[in-house]
């Protein structure tokens, strides 16, 4: 068989994997995929931020209320020098149903596997919402990372994106 | 002759008919792409390796081979970094033709890489398109033994695969939203996504020319969307030699787009697709001739 047909045979066997493989696994199969991102505009969305609290804040009477961006309690926490990626932490945020000890664990150890915690870390998931030509933005406070403990938000049904109420 | 196999016969011509002659321009351009899919396989891999052992301790999303098998044993002991040290030897192994399935081995520990890497939940395609290069580099060289066709064969791949990526990014948009995909006020939500991220990342956000216009008038949003989905749904047609450096070039010009309104910058995409949207083998047979012809009136 001559080059370009043999050539064009292998890409198109290629191009039947390729078919077949993000088929069966969500558009994803690395390094295939149909490249869905940003397909869903104008949906809200999720993402996460965490904040620095003085290391004598009392977690039983910190506010678990939701603010607005401008309000966070704290200092920011920069997680990119820490060597923590921000998306893992919105992931965890965004895409838990339950917190389950395993999930809560998990996320910990995003801030705490190879290093020590000095002052809690409150962790919000952030809502954005398009309103008419505006966005609006809310955070909810879900978790708070303590040095000897870890507090979950008092409600249930405000800890995750699913049961949080639409805004 | 049917439809089908007129666009076969095309599909032949345009893809895999470039890059013959066997000149020192098109000998350093290839063996120029393959060195920089492979050290760009090694930078990510190592990466991540580092951040897997630092950060990862369990698989909230399965990706790929991770949906068959637990890949929780790459979270400790450094298997991840002996997996990266494995991938930039095979690589390596791969570069000198000393073992013709090199490439093939060297992409499936990339892939346990990435499946380990992005077991949170994340969806990255920046390492997408190195990792069709060395796919395309591994079935050049497990099915030609000719160097000249392994280069077209690699060429050829790439521009098919990358051109029909970003098309179908293009109908994603159109099936996941429909024809108001560009309205300018997507392009608010994603800003204020982006400044939440970046808050989150660096504790500040300064937003950028792009971004101010769009938050101060979200028509010129509507602008740069059109301009971006446009450019998307055109990508196929780098599959054409005559329209290949431009439709690259265009592609480019997105992603820098992508950059300045949403500052996210796919580097490997970028410097990849720059190698692949000039002529670079011609460039170089230019130059050298250019320096032969001074050395001797010279």
């Amino acid at each position: 068989m001559q080059f370009p047909s043999r050539a064009l045979r292998v890409v198109g066997g290629i191009l039947v994997a390729y078919a077949l493989l993000v088929a069966t696994h969500l558009g994803e199969f690395w390094p295939f995929s149909i490249y869905p991102m940003f397909s869903q505009a104008g949906n809200p969305w999720t993402r996460a931020v965490v904040r620095k609290l003085p290391s004598q804040a009392d977690p039983d009477t910190l506010s678990w209320d939701a603010v607005s961006l401008q309000d966070l309690p704290g200092t920011s926490y920069p997680v990119a020098p820490k060597g923590i990626n921000q998306n893992d932490v919105a992931n965890y945020v965004s895409k838990t149903d339950r917190w389950t000890d395993e999930r809560v664990q998990g996320l910990r150890s995003l801030f705490t596997k190879g290093r020590t915690l000095s002052s809690p870390l409150f962790v919000f998931r952030v809502r954005g919402t398009l309103e008419t030509d505006s966005v609006a933005v809310t955070a909810t406070p879900v978790l708070l990372f303590a040095p000897d403990t870890t507090r979950l938000h008092p409600s249930s049904t405000a800890r995750t994106v699913a049961s949080a109420p639409p805004s | 002759m049917s439809a089908l196999s007129r666009f076969s016969h095309t599909l032949r011509r345009e893809l895999f008919s470039d890059f013959a002659a066997d000149t020192t321009g098109t000998h350093v351009y290839f063996r120029g792409l393959e060195l920089f899919l492979l050290v760009y396989t090694v930078y990510f891999c190592w990466t991540w390796g580092g951040y897997i052992q630092q950060n990862i301790s369990s698989v909230l999303l399965p990706l790929g081979l991770a949906n068959y098998i637990d890949v929780s044993f790459m979270f400790a002991h450094n298997v991840a970094l002996l997996n990266a040290a494995l991938i930039g030897v095979l690589g390596l192994v791969g570069f000198f033709r000393l073992w013709r399935p090199a490439y093939l081995l060297a992409l499936f520990a990339f892939h346990l890489q990435y499946v380990a890497r992005y077991s949170l939940g994340e969806i990255s395609h920046g390492s997408n398109l190195v990792g069709m290069g060395v796919l395309g580099l591994g079935l050049a060289l497990l099915f030609f033994r000719d160097e000249e066709h392994r280069r077209r064969f690699t060429f050829g791949f790439l521009y098919f695969f990358i051109g029909l990526g970003y098309t179908s990014a293009a109908v994603c948009k159109l099936i996941g939203t429909g024809i108001t995909w560009p309205d300018g006020r997507h392009l608010l939500m994603w800003i204020a996504e982006r400044k939440v991220d970046t808050l989150s990342k660096f504790g500040a956000f300064e937003p950028s020319l792009l971004q101010e216009m769009t938050l101060q008038d979200y028509r010129f949003g509507t602008l740069f969307l059109v301009f971006g989905l446009l450019t998307e749904a055109i990508s196929f047609l780098m599959w054409w030699r005559k329209l290949r450096y431009v439709v690259v070039l265009l592609v480019i010009g997105m992603h820098i787009g992508i950059f300045l309104t949403m500052n996210i910058f796919f580097h490997a995409s970028t410097y990849l697709l720059l190698l692949l949207g000039l002529p670079w083998h011609r460039i170089i047979d230019a130059v050298l001739e250019r320096s032969r012809t001074l050395a001797f009136s010279g």
